[in-house]
């Protein structure tokens, strides 16, 4: 019963925040909501929009509990169909999507009514609400989505998201600089998510999580194991595992309420839910699970020895997150997923309101920050390791960031000394930036302006060409076809009149009468 | 049914009208040739409702016979390729006519001589007996000569009488392979169904030779490479309403008579292919090089045009259903692109007085409207996805992959040319420092907006929305691309 209703509202659900957010930009655009004055009508937008999503989705959980069973797997239609390969607009509300759906409306609703205080008098207050409830979009994406192709839409609208409020301040360097560096780790996780979305379309011909999963039972363990495996990098990197872990501190430059809401409770988890999701592939790939297991347990120490030394109340929450989450890896490579989903949702919970509240506890407890434990304080080398986020990111900037620097100093060497020399530089172009520049060369004789002048090799083989195809036009086709059949026109012309003159002449007209004469005779 | 003959009769009676009004009142005089032309409007674009696209028959034919001792009719009818340019056609010349506001001297026979031009191009069109659209074809040549005379610039005198002897040139050409066919086929009659019937009947070597003298004369119009001498000049020294209406309209008219005369003598056309290819790519490089070499904007448009017609001969050459497509397309295309160039380029020139490239910069600060519809026309004439030009030269390209392979790369290197000058151009336009003799610059009017934005919209209405266009067009070009079809497999 009720079927005909669940897709109109999940795609509500998920769209309603997107529309908002397009709302604000393009009320932002427009002038009508800048400043103080706009804070209001941009904070109802924001609210309505995530509020109406969040009570679809409890509908949909109605109905769901009324009628005993999930819709489970709701295709909308077509999206794409390209050849074999079709992607179908689907959700997929089964009980652990609907959950997941359920729980990120709810906290994004609440994150965004706690906003509107914390954010009041903030200069981007309409950027902030704009991001925010893009990520509320993409959040629901990811964890209602019936497709691999859909959530990793999610994905990548959840990165950007992400990047655009970490570099919320972005006139202070170390924001953008962090948003980047966040950027960046998050991209190589999107490497493996794109990986296994090709291996699946090219598998499966579809990204469908039934036929995936179906598909999948059928493979080899090495194909597999790859096809987990690009998940299992997406999953690391969005959760901030090892060997991920340090940009998930990075982070911590965007405003509170969207640290609670990207790193405290939901995006940190999109990587569990992926696993989740994904829960008869991985069985399928023991080594895989034993690989979860290994980096989980690496990441929970890396986060439990990390929040020991951290003396502020964030970025110990961080690592306190990040070594949660390593244990739900660990439940994952068990094989104990039940546990693990439990886990995440309150986690998730937990961990929001532990993050929402931080400000306030920094302002009404004046304790001094808690003093080292004393087996840490013995081992010196430890907490050194702890302090320095153990040199994963001075491993990977040598082992990655510098080659690639390295290279890209390379290739723009061989682009200014080859390239450049054949295709000309744009930079000395024929445009004029100046009335100056262009008085000088309208008197200093180069009057052309550049018209039919080239650069670099192609440019200067062109102007040849051109220029020797003038030289024919103008010589042979004006000159001689045009002029050349005037010419010749008048000059016929002149001969005719010539006899013409000459058979007026009265002798001439009787030698003619003569000749006519003979020829009759 | 009449409405054909009502299409060809309106601007005949607008200009009519127009010589015997009395006074010499300037604003009415206007106001009776934008009636006279609005109105021709009305019979060809409500043919667009009666119109079949499923029949590739002549439709709304009308037959009276005119001198039966010579076997000629007064025969009309439009097919799914003669109807675009019958729109075309009236579109452009309602536009001229709108852009004319600038010509204050003679207008009373200026006005007679524009809408004299309109009616010959649309017999042109419409003809259906070879004797009929030869007299049109020359009486274009009337109205046209005295326009550029008249009312050109200062070398108006002898650009107009070179275009008339080149035109008059081919034209002897033309009126003999008419001749000769007539005598051939012998059926007694000009009738273009009789023709198209016994012409396709004539052996290789007879066709061969009605072909060349055909060629010929709708070479010079057209213009293939060699022939093209008359056009820069015209182009450059006809006012710019008239320019409009060469580039637009008038030079499609050469490649119509190509299409048409491909199909009566289609064992020849076969034969030409391949000359007709290297006179295609010559004419893609050749006129784009020399546009770029330009800084006159009108020579440089002009010289574009030889390009772009290189490009719909390309597109016959290929006597493919998809490549006669794509030269029909791109006939609407550059119709509707060039006319909006000459139309803008035309408006700046009454404003500036200057039509060097190097005079002008930084226009998008003093006139915004220009600034827009001129880099869009520019784009149009490159040919960038999501105008037409792109789809009528995709059509081209995958017409003439089919046959001759990579030497359609050619034509890329065309569309790269076509950019070079096209960007480059925009860029002088409307970058750098603002002009002190530039600043008083009016922009666009009313009336001028609206030309501008229909032309646009035409352009970039077929780009976004092909289809009904090519359905429109598609039985009459697909059963002639059936008939070279049945033919090379006849020959194998």
């Amino acid at each position: 019963m009720g079927a005909e209703w669940i897709a109109p509202v999940v795609v509500l659900a998920v769209v309603l925040p997107l529309l908002a957010a397009l709302a604000i930009g393009v009320g932002y655009l427009l002038g009508g909501n800048h400043g103080e004055a706009g804070e209001r009508g941009t904070s109802r937008l924001a609210l309505s929009a995530s509020g109406l999503s969040l009570l679809g989705l409890l509908g949909l959980d109605l109905q769901a509990l009324l009628a005993g069973a999930t819709p489970g797997q709701v295709v909308l239609g077509e999206w794409l169909v390209v050849g074999d390969y079709r992607l179908l607009l689907s959700f997929t509300l089964d009980p652990l999507g609907l959950a997941m759906g359920t729980l990120v409306a709810l906290i994004a609703f609440l994150t965004l009514r706690f906003s509107v205080n914390y954010l009041h008098r903030e200069a981007g207050f309409q950027r902030f609400f704009l991001v925010m409830l893009l990520f509320n979009t993409a959040m629901l994406l990811i964890v209602c989505a019936g497709s691999a192709w859909l959530m990793f839409v999610g994905w990548e609208l959840a990165g950007v998201s992400s990047y655009l409020l970490i570099a919320y301040s972005f006139e202070r360097p170390a924001a953008a600089l962090n948003a980047t560096r966040a950027f960046v780790t998050n991209r190589v996780g999107d490497a493996g998510f794109l990986l296994a979305l090709f291996l699946a379309f090219y598998w499966f011909g579809s990204a469908e999580w039934p036929a995936l999963l179906g598909g999948a039972s059928g493979l080899e363990s090495l194909a597999a194991g790859l096809l987990a495996g690009g998940f299992l990098v997406a999953a690391l990197a969005k959760s901030a595992q090892l060997p991920f872990a340090p940009w998930i501190a990075r982070a911590l430059e965007g405003p509170t309420p969207s640290s609670a809401i990207f790193y405290g409770s939901l995006m940190v988890h999109a990587g569990v839910y992926l696993l989740i999701r994904l829960e008869p592939l991985f069985m399928q790939v023991p080594a895989l699970s034993a690989l979860l297991v290994l980096l989980g347990v690496l990441s929970a120490l890396y986060g439990l020895l990390g929040a020991q030394v951290q003396s502020d109340i964030k970025s110990a929450l961080m690592f306190a997150t990040t070594a949660q989450v390593g244990l739900m890896f660990i439940a994952c490579g068990l094989g104990w997923y039940e546990l693990a989903s439990w886990h995440l949702l309150a986690h998730a919970s937990w961990r929001a309101l532990q993050f929402l509240g931080a400000p306030s506890i920094l302002q009404q407890v004046s304790q001094p920050p808690r003093p080292l434990p004393e087996w840490l304080r013995r081992r010196r080398g430890i907490y050194h390791a702890a302090r320095e986020r153990f040199w994963l990111e001075n491993l990977s900037d040598g082992l990655l960031v510098r080659p690639t620097l390295q290279l890209a100093e390379e290739v723009e060497r061989f682009d200014t000394r080859v390239v450049n020399r054949l295709i000309g530089r744009m930079e000395s172009a024929d445009t004029v930036s100046s009335l100056n520049e262009w008085e000088r060369r309208q008197h200093g004789g180069g009057g052309t302006g550049g018209i039919g002048t080239g650069h670099g090799v192609a440019g200067h083989g062109m102007e040849w060409l051109a220029s020797r195809l003038a030289w024919l036009e103008e010589n042979l086709i004006l000159r001689l076809g045009g002029e050349g059949l005037q010419g010749m026109i008048g000059r016929v012309g002149r001969q005719a009149q010539l006899l013409e003159q000459l058979l007026e002449r009265p002798r001439y007209l009787w030698l003619m009468v003569m000749a006519t004469f003979v020829v009759i005779i | 049914m009449a409405s054909l003959t009502l299409l060809l009769l309106t601007p005949l009676l607008g200009a009519l009208l127009i010589a015997l009004l009395p006074g010499d009142n300037r604003v009415l005089l206007r106001r009776v040739a934008i009636m006279a032309s609005g109105l021709t409007l009305v019979p060809a674009w409500v043919l667009l409702w009666h119109f079949d696209s499923s029949l590739a028959t002549m439709q709304f034919a009308v037959t009276v016979p005119w001198n039966p001792r010579l076997g000629t009719n007064f025969a009309l009818g439009i097919d799914g390729i003669s109807f675009p340019m019958v729109l075309l056609a009236t579109l452009l010349s309602f536009i001229a006519v709108l852009a004319s506001a600038s010509i204050t001297e003679r207008s009373r026979g200026y006005y007679a001589l524009l809408l004299l031009l309109e009616a010959a191009m649309l017999g042109v069109f419409m003809a259906q007996d070879w004797l009929l659209f030869y007299v049109f074809w020359e009486l274009t040549l009337i109205p046209l000569f005295f326009l550029i005379n008249g009312w050109g610039g200062k070398g108006g005198q002898g650009a107009s009488l070179n275009f008339v002897l080149y035109t008059m040139g081919g034209s002897v050409f033309m009126l003999l392979s008419l001749l000769l066919v007539f005598d051939v086929v012998g059926l007694h009659s000009f009738a273009a169904a009789d023709l198209l019937r016994g012409g396709q009947a004539l052996s290789a070597e007879t066709q061969l030779l009605i072909f060349l003298g055909f060629l010929l004369g709708f070479g010079v119009k057209m213009p293939i490479f060699p022939l093209h001498g008359w056009l820069p000049l015209a182009h450059v020294e006809a006012p710019s309403p008239v320019s409009l209406l060469l580039s637009g309209a008038l030079l499609k008219m050469g490649a119509y008579g190509l299409i048409r005369v491909s199909a009566m003598l289609p064992q020849a056309a076969q034969m030409m292919q391949g000359v007709l290819l290297v006179l295609a790519l010559t004419a893609i490089l050749y006129g784009g090089l020399l546009a770029w070499r330009q800084s006159d904007l009108k020579r440089m448009i002009a010289y574009s045009s030889v390009s772009h017609m290189g490009v719909v001969l390309l597109g016959i050459a290929t006597l493919s259903t998809i490549g006669l497509t794509g030269a029909v397309l791109h006939m609407v295309a550059h119709g509707l692109v060039a006319a909006a160039l000459f139309l803008l380029v035309g408006l700046l020139y009454e404003r500036t007085g200057s039509r060097d490239i190097n005079d002008y910069s930084s226009l998008v600060r003093i006139t915004p409207r220009f600034a827009l519809f001129t880099s869009l026309a520019f784009i149009g004439a490159v040919g960038m996805p999501g105008t037409a030009g792109f789809v009528a030269e995709l059509h081209v390209l995958i017409g003439g992959f089919e046959r001759w392979g990579w030497w359609v790369v050619v034509i890329s290197l065309g569309v790269l040319i076509s950019a070079a000058y096209a960007v480059r151009t925009v860029g002088h336009l409307f970058t750098g420092p603002v002009r002190p003799s530039m600043q008083g610059v009016a922009d666009l009017q009313r009336g001028e907006l609206f030309a501008a934005s229909a032309l646009t919209a035409g352009f970039l209405g077929i780009g976004f929305v092909p289809a009904p266009l090519l359905q429109l067009m598609g039985a009459s070009v697909a059963q002639l691309g059936a008939l070279f079809l049945g033919m090379g497999e006849s020959i194998r």
